[in-house]
């Protein structure tokens, strides 16, 4: 298919992962508003800025102070998070990026895609977070998380497995394993910057990954950090796994075949096998959990720019194929 | 629909109507089917439409400081009807005066026997803006210069008139089969009832056009839909195009000439093309030949297609042909390469060059409409009866400080189809552009994109320029 194309396509699987992503923490987020200490909303509100990289406005959040000052701040935070137009990764942002990628690209996906994620948008474009906060701000995340878990699905059931599919799917799972890692790296953080190991700050993580059912299956009510850590790297089973997204990775960038910019595709394809090892085999001790989730970050960054000199940006020179 | 009041003016031709107020024969069942509707059922009708077309984001875009604002073209949901009579008669005027316009390309960018024989002055072909010396002594598979037309007729008392012919890039046809989709769902009964000709496979038949311009016959070529991107105002049609035909939508940027072919960038290597249906000017397709500012082109794309190595749909330097001078000559050139007169008449136009038509033209300015021979969409024109003295002062000017630039013809009443308008009917202005494809032989979809000047009393019916859209629906026999 075209590069530009497939390029595009990538990208939406990429921006509505994200979109999607920011939804299933902010849900649990506001969710804490109501009856949860400061503490753990504080938490809860450094790990999601940390895990983006980006600052809160208007600085850190002050640990001492009072209900009302930290439901104002969470406005204020739900609202930079969630439809702030400067902020390029902001809910609102991510899902125009996405239905941008999807309308410019609409002759490759199905027209049931189009129409789904083109609803949505409608929808979400004339709101705004004074919208959502006076009703009820987690029933507007939860249903654009259905709205785009109804796009998946969709896509699932109707569109042609040709490349683009699998563009889209490596956009997605790139997308998402770069993001749990940053969450897990951003939960070690904040964890070691406090004095004495809250169980719920764990707890709210798994939730944040659909995996706390999962959990007391596999293990028991007593959440603990390592065994939460495990379940979120290593299960095969649980969906949201890093090893899991890491392995649907590895096959659709397996079955996308030779690439014509030179060694780069070959490159991708060992570079993902690797990451998928180091999860599955290599997942250590307690100490170097940190130093190997940075490692798989800068991998999953690196994969990026291997896929796209493969497919996209390669050299022209002797890549004539008819 | 509640009809009373309706304006029927019988100096204008009504499409639904007769002089004494019945409905012609086969707008009869239409006229009684919506009479049958209340203003309520209509209006809640035409907002389902115009939802439909906001969800499936059939859209235009504007871009402004902020956010792209993304506009709809409003279309009107009382479809208008050709009887199968009117529209053969259409067809063969169509399909002859395409065949003229071929014969002309090929011959001014070559032995220019047209200009030698006297029939066309040499400046009118050779002064014009659009004439592109480049393509002298090139030729085309089949003679297809214009392998898509998309022609502007308009119907007074005295028949349909061909208001423009659009060689270049015409666009409009996405709305041609995107307001029969909605409109016949709303209509179903009736429109099972009409036994309506098809227009939905027009996708199909453009597909077989481009098919035939194939380098060498190649029986399965590569065909690609060049666009200039997603900032112009056509990109929704371009998308839905390429889906239909099938095609790969590329961007200049996609392509690249190597040895003399044209190849894309794809995910397996540089493939390469053999047909591109373009739908960026000829100014922009180039940078080697013509402007050398274009981003949207290829380099080397002109030199690959004088090999015959690549078709380009339509070919570069039709412009000639629709120049607004040039076309004043349409009727000689079909007498003249075909021997046959003319089956769709022309609009009496006054060339300005002529010192006896701009005379005709500046004593006469408020009965006329006054045009720029390179402009299109409705741009810069004057239009007398509706102009201030100050304006059509000012535009006298302009017009002799160069008179070859202008053009004038005079006012048409164009003819006025019932519209829904809150909630009853009123009668505006409509005019249609069929589209009309030519590989090896010519074809055309039994269907035009029916436009709308929604405003009341307006004759200007571009949709830049608040004009909106209806369905129009050609009879079977």
């Amino acid at each position: 298919m075209l590069s530009r194309s497939a390029q595009g396509l990538y990208w939406m699987g990429r921006y509505l992962e994200r979109a999607e992503h920011l939804c299933r923490l902010l849900r649990l987020q506001v969710e804490t508003l109501v009856d949860r200490p400061i503490r753990e909303i504080h938490f809860g509100w450094n790990r999601i800025y940390d895990s983006l990289g980006r600052r809160p406005p208007g600085g850190d959040l002050d640990v001492g102070a009072s209900d009302d000052y930290t439901l104002a701040d969470s406005y204020t935070l739900a609202g930079d998070l969630t439809f702030e137009r400067t902020n390029s990764d902001s809910i609102r942002n991510c899902f125009a990026a996405g239905r941008e990628n999807a309308r410019q690209m609409r002759h490759c996906i199905s027209a049931e895609m189009w129409t789904c994620l083109n609803l949505a948008w409608l929808r979400i474009r004339e709101l705004d977070i004074e919208d959502i906060w006076k009703v009820s701000p987690e029933s507007f995340y939860a249903r654009t998380t259905q709205e785009i878990d109804t796009f998946i699905g969709v896509a699932e059931a109707t569109m042609y497995r040709d490349e683009g599919w699998r563009f889209m799917r490596i956009g997605r799972f790139t997308e998402r394993s770069q993001l749990l890692v940053a969450l897990l790296l951003a939960q070690l953080a904040a964890v070691r910057a406090q004095d004495e190991a809250i169980g719920a700050d764990w707890t709210s993580l798994l939730r944040a990954c659909h995996a706390f059912d999962a959990y007391k299956r596999s293990y028991s009510v007593e959440v603990r950090p390592e065994r939460v850590l495990d379940l979120l790297v290593t299960d095969p089973l649980l969906p949201s796994s890093l090893c899991r997204s890491l392995d649907t990775l590895a096959s659709e960038v397996a079955a996308i075949g030779p690439s014509p910019g030179s060694h780069a595709g070959a490159e991708a394809e060992r570079l993902v096998g690797r990451l998928c090892t180091v999860v599955r085999s290599e997942w250590p001790g307690r100490g170097e959990r940190a130093a190997l989730l940075a490692q798989v970050r800068a991998h999953c960054l690196k994969l990026h720019d291997l896929v796209n000199a493969a497919y996209v940006d390669y050299d022209v020179e002797d890549s004539i194929v008819r | 629909m509640n009809f009373d009041g309706y304006d029927l003016d019988t100096a204008v031709y009504d499409e639904m109507f007769l002089s004494d107020g019945t409905p012609r024969a086969h707008c009869q069942a239409l006229h009684d089917a919506l009479r049958r509707l209340s203003g309520d059922e209509l209006c809640s009708m035409q907002e389902r439409i115009t939802r439909s077309f906001s969800n499936e984001g059939i859209t235009f875009t504007v871009y402004g400081d902020d956010e792209a604002d993304e506009r709809i073209i409003p279309i009107d949901c009382v479809p208008r009807i050709l009887s199968g009579v009117e529209w053969r008669r259409l067809e063969s005027g169509l399909t002859q005066r395409i065949g003229a316009l071929n014969r002309f390309l090929e011959d001014v960018y070559g032995e220019a026997r047209i200009v030698a024989d006297g029939v066309i002055p040499t400046d009118v072909v050779r002064g014009c803006a659009q004439y592109r010396i480049e393509m002298r002594g090139v030729s085309v598979p089949h003679g297809t210069w214009v392998a898509v037309c998309g022609t502007d007729l308009v119907r007074t008392h005295d028949g349909f008139q061909v208001l423009e012919d659009n060689l270049r890039v015409p666009s409009g046809v996405s709305y041609m089969i995107a307001n029969r989709k909605v409109v016949k769902r709303s209509l179903r009964r009736l429109y099972r009832s009409y036994r309506v000709r098809e227009v939905e496979h027009y996708g199909t038949v453009l597909r077989e056009t481009l098919r035939d311009l194939a380098p060498g016959g190649r029986s399965d070529p590569c065909i690609v839909l060049l666009t200039p991107g997603v900032y112009n105002s056509a990109f929704y049609e371009h998308v839905f195009l390429a889906q239909e035909i099938g095609a790969e939508l590329v961007e200049g940027r996609d392509l690249l000439v190597s040895d003399g072919f044209v190849y894309m960038r794809t995910t397996a290597g540089l493939r390469r093309v053999d047909v591109i249906y373009r739908r960026v000017d000829d100014d922009f397709l180039d940078p080697l030949v013509f402007r050398p500012d274009s981003l949207l082109g290829v380099p080397g794309l002109l030199h690959a297609f004088k090999l015959g190595r690549v078709a380009l749909a339509n070919a570069p330097g039709t412009g000639v042909a629709d120049d607004k001078s040039v076309y004043a000559y349409v009727p000689d050139m079909i007498r003249y390469y075909l021997a046959e007169e003319p089956i769709l008449a022309n609009v009496e136009t006054h060339l300005c060059r002529r010192p006896e038509d701009l005379e005709y033209t500046l004593d006469n300015l408020e009965n006329l409409v006054v045009k720029r021979v390179g402009e299109s969409g409705g741009y810069g024109m004057l239009v007398g009866p509706h102009a201030t003295p100050e304006e059509r002062a000012a535009y006298a000017e302009e017009i002799r400080a160069d008179p070859s630039d202008f053009i004038s013809q005079p006012v048409l009443a164009l003819s006025r189809a019932p519209c829904l308008v809150e909630g009853r009917a009123e009668p505006r202005h409509v005019d249609l552009r069929p589209f009309v494809l030519h590989g090896r032989e010519t074809r055309i979809v039994p269907g035009a994109f029916c436009r709308v000047a929604l405003r009341r009393g307006s004759l200007v019916v571009n949709s830049s320029q608040g004009g909106g859209g209806k369905d129009l629906w050609v009879l079977g026999d």
